[in-house]
């Protein structure tokens, strides 16, 4: 990819309110994931390997900690003396400025950093979505249509269509008809909220939608539909690997314990692709003499002296002796001490359990259990 | 803060041409599965604020630069100051005796005359251990020695350390080797800039001696104090020190020594998944690093980055370095597996824990 054809602009600013305590500090995007990343880092590791080296990351809710794990971008090779990684947070003006009121409007607010870069065609991306994708491929699909404007989607399972944007296209990928949330859906294929415009449409349109009082200023809702409705050329770009937004506790879980098991759906040891993180140094994990570690994935600097089984246990994490951790997500820098037991739990970023305490429930119907960072679960009195 | 300068002489060998270090400098050894050994001495440099590092060059420096790069994994890369690539020896760099070759520093008087730098500190990357630089620098400002060398009781004989002949603290001289209670010179020291250039002036006719060694005639008139530096240490010069020193950390409350929460031992940043443990693996007292992939039995042992043990392998008391693959079967024990090295389905590679096994580097094809 040529310099400055395509540029990104990667959404980071949303809370996830519904992943409740694991969000109440930090933005979704800064979320641990997977034993030593944060979400973002897949969104910014696809960009990095898809050869894209100038990416704006729009950031809004509780940013401090995001801002800071970005840092140059150094990590994911962004930090470039022309391009690199450009943050991107709500600014004040001389009429008063306003925080970004939808997907649109945060890009609109931020026109002015794609005139300067001038691409060819702007990528827009979510960075709270888990995949590996060459955006590469992508853009090559958007070219052979010469196309306004790719939308990247993903078959779903026909039973759940109705709970996705749902894209209807003719033989060719064509977009014929774009349905947010169907009740009978013609067409299987859902939205991923990733899309490939031209520059110039992309600049035409967005400045035009902020004229449109009864405009949302969101992608889905109106840019698509309005781009539609005027005949542009909307093409789909089908892709069939793993893709999650971790939108619930549930789904964060049950994402996590995805990447477990011989052949997992998500690949993290692919080398082709790697993911890459803003990871400090640590020792390599340290299993003790009576530990038992089954189906793990386990970051550098934990320690696990007791037992571990179908679980994640992060960077910096702590199984003490004697302590069970089972189908659970131990997030960066936790502790579960001695004798405590954790099942089917998220916690939080050095979140403790004291000894002999217990966290979670076996009872598949029962929700699973999540503690927030510095958390603290005693043991209940007796 | 203090204005310090950092010198690194990273171009030493070991004079014993053990198959590890016949490709590298000791500098680059691989430690403790992820760090390399010149990582300590860089540390301690970044960690008491030094932003200005010069490091001496072996002639085989390929895995060192490969490993160091523009400095930025310790905060070197930088507008002003960082890491300066300094020429070295070639040649009686795998000598005994302290590692500070006089003409080393001759060569690179450019670098220290240029600084304005109080302070040099100046360290071999032939040690592992974690220090706090301020204290050092306390001690010496406030003893008003013209040199404080950092020290050690021997906890043993070890004829490869060099030993200094004391006065309470003051130094009169140093030897080869040491035997245990001794005390030990762990190959670091502090001194004024400007008093260490009127040192390269003395003793510019006999710049092929040892810093410590040229200065034999003059420790009564050159003030040498010892600084006794208290927590763990590790000399990495011959195999059996360096199989024991990774084997030291397995030991939690030894490691803690060496890796202490704020005092960080920076390395190369790898982009490595979590190490994976699948169901059947078994794994005790041991350290894994990054990407490991582990269906087998692992005890009593250190995997690098990147290290496959198949389902029904054996690994005891070993290190096994990055990128080996130890299949179905096979069983390593007592051995240093170096980096590449895939170990066939039903061999074994076993040494004894006195004399452990050293499986070479694989070549790269």
């Amino acid at each position: 990819m040529s310099k400055r054809e395509c540029i990104a602009m990667l959404l980071a600013g949303g809370q996830g309110s519904r992943l409740g305590v694991l969000t109440k500090e930090v933005a979704k995007p800064a979320v641990s994931f997977g034993g030593k990343y944060r979400i973002i880092d897949f969104a910014l590791s696809n960009c990095a390997n898809s050869g894209i080296d100038t990416v704006g990351v729009l950031t809004q809710y509780r940013p401090y900690l995001l801002h800071n794990y970005l840092g140059s971008g150094s990590a994911w090779n962004l930090d470039e003396s022309e391009g690199g990684l450009f943050i991107l947070p709500p600014y004040a003006t001389q009429t008063g400025g306003a925080w970004y009121a939808g997907t649109a409007d945060a890009v609109t607010q931020n026109l002015g950093f794609i005139k300067q870069n001038d691409p060819e065609y702007v990528l827009i991306l979510s960075g709270d979505q888990l995949y590996n994708m060459d955006y590469q491929k992508m853009l090559d699909n958007h070219k052979r249509h010469n196309a306004d404007l790719t939308i990247a989607v993903m078959p779903v399972p026909w039973e759940e269509a109705s709970r996705f944007g749902i894209l209807t296209t003719d033989e060719d990928e064509k977009i014929l008809k774009f349905t947010e949330k169907p009740a009978e859906p013609d067409s299987n294929l859902a939205s991923m909220g990733i899309y490939i415009f031209n520059a110039d449409l992309l600049v035409k349109t967005l400045e035009e939608d902020a004229e449109d009082e009864n405009s949302e200023h969101d992608f889905g809702k109106d840019i698509i539909p309005k781009l539609l409705a005027a005949g542009k050329r909307l093409y789909t770009y089908e892709y069939n690997g793993f893709w999650r937004d971790v939108g619930t506790i549930a789904s964060y879980h049950e994402t996590s314990m995805d990447l477990l098991g011989t052949k997992p759906d998500f690949d993290l040891f692919d080398t082709e692709a790697p993911i890459m993180s803003n990871a400090g140094a640590m020792p390599p994990a340290y299993v003790g003499p009576d530990a038992t570690v089954d189906d793990c994935l386990v970051g550098n600097g934990s320690s696990i002296y007791g037992k571990a089984v179908h679980s994640i246990v992060s960077t910096g994490a702590v199984v003490g002796e004697g302590a069970v951790v089972q189908d659970s997500v131990l997030l960066p820098g936790s502790e579960v001490k001695a004798g405590a037991h954790v099942v089917r739990a998220i916690l939080g970023e050095n979140s403790v359990v004291e000894a002999e305490a217990t966290l979670g429930s076996s009872d598949q119907s029962v929700d699973i259990a999540v503690i927030g960072n510095d958390a603290v679960v005693a043991k209940e009195a007796e | 803060m203090e204005k310090l300068l950092g010198v690194i002489t990273a171009n030493y060998s070991t004079k014993y041409p053990s198959v590890l270090s016949e490709t590298r400098p000791v500098a680059s050894l691989p430690y403790l599965g992820r760090y390399r050994v010149v990582d300590f001495a860089l540390s301690n440099m970044v960690n008491a604020g030094i932003r200005t590092v010069g490091m001496i060059m072996p002639y085989n420096y390929r895995s060192l630069i490969d490993h160091i790069g523009s400095g930025r994994d310790w905060d070197l890369n930088r507008k002003k100051g960082g890491l300066f690539i300094l020429p070295g020896s070639a040649f009686g760099t795998s000598r005994t005796g302290s590692r500070f070759l006089l003409r080393d520093l001759e060569y690179n008087k450019v670098f220290l005359k240029r600084s304005d730098a109080e302070h040099v500190i100046l360290s071999s990357a032939s040690f592992v251990y974690n220090m706090d630089y301020d204290k050092l620098i306390e001690a010496h400002k406030a003893s008003g020695a013209d040199i404080t060398v950092v020290t050690q009781p021997a906890k043993g004989k070890d004829a490869d350390v060099t030993g200094l002949s004391v006065d309470g603290t003051r130094v009169h001289g140093i030897k080869h080797g040491v035997e245990r209670g001794e005390v030990s010179f762990l190959d670091c020291f502090v001194i004024g800039r400007e008093f260490l250039l009127q040192l390269l002036n003395w003793y510019e006719q006999t710049d092929y001696l040892d810093l410590f060694e040229a200065m034999a005639a003059d420790y009564e008139r050159v003030n040498v104090q010892t600084y006794d530096f208290e927590g763990y240490v590790a000399p990495i010069f011959n195999k059996d020190n360096y199989f024991k020193s990774n084997m030291d950390m397995l030991d939690p409350k030894i490691s803690a020594e060496l890796f202490p929460a704020g005092r960080t031992i920076k390395t190369k940043a790898h982009d490595n998944a979590p190490a994976k443990f699948e169901t059947g693996s078994r794994v005790s007292n041991s350290r894994v690093s990054g990407s490991c992939r582990i269906k087998g039995t692992v005890s009593n042992s250190i995997l690098g980055r990147n290290v496959v043990v198949e389902t029904g392998a054996i690994v005891n008391n070993s290190i096994v370095m990055q990128s080996c693959v130890i299949k179905t079967g096979a069983r390593v024990e007592n051995a240093i597996v170096d980096r590449d090295n895939v170990v066939p389905a039903g061999t074994e590679l076993k040494g004894t824990p006195e004399a452990p096994f050293i499986k070479e580097k694989a070549s790269v094809e």
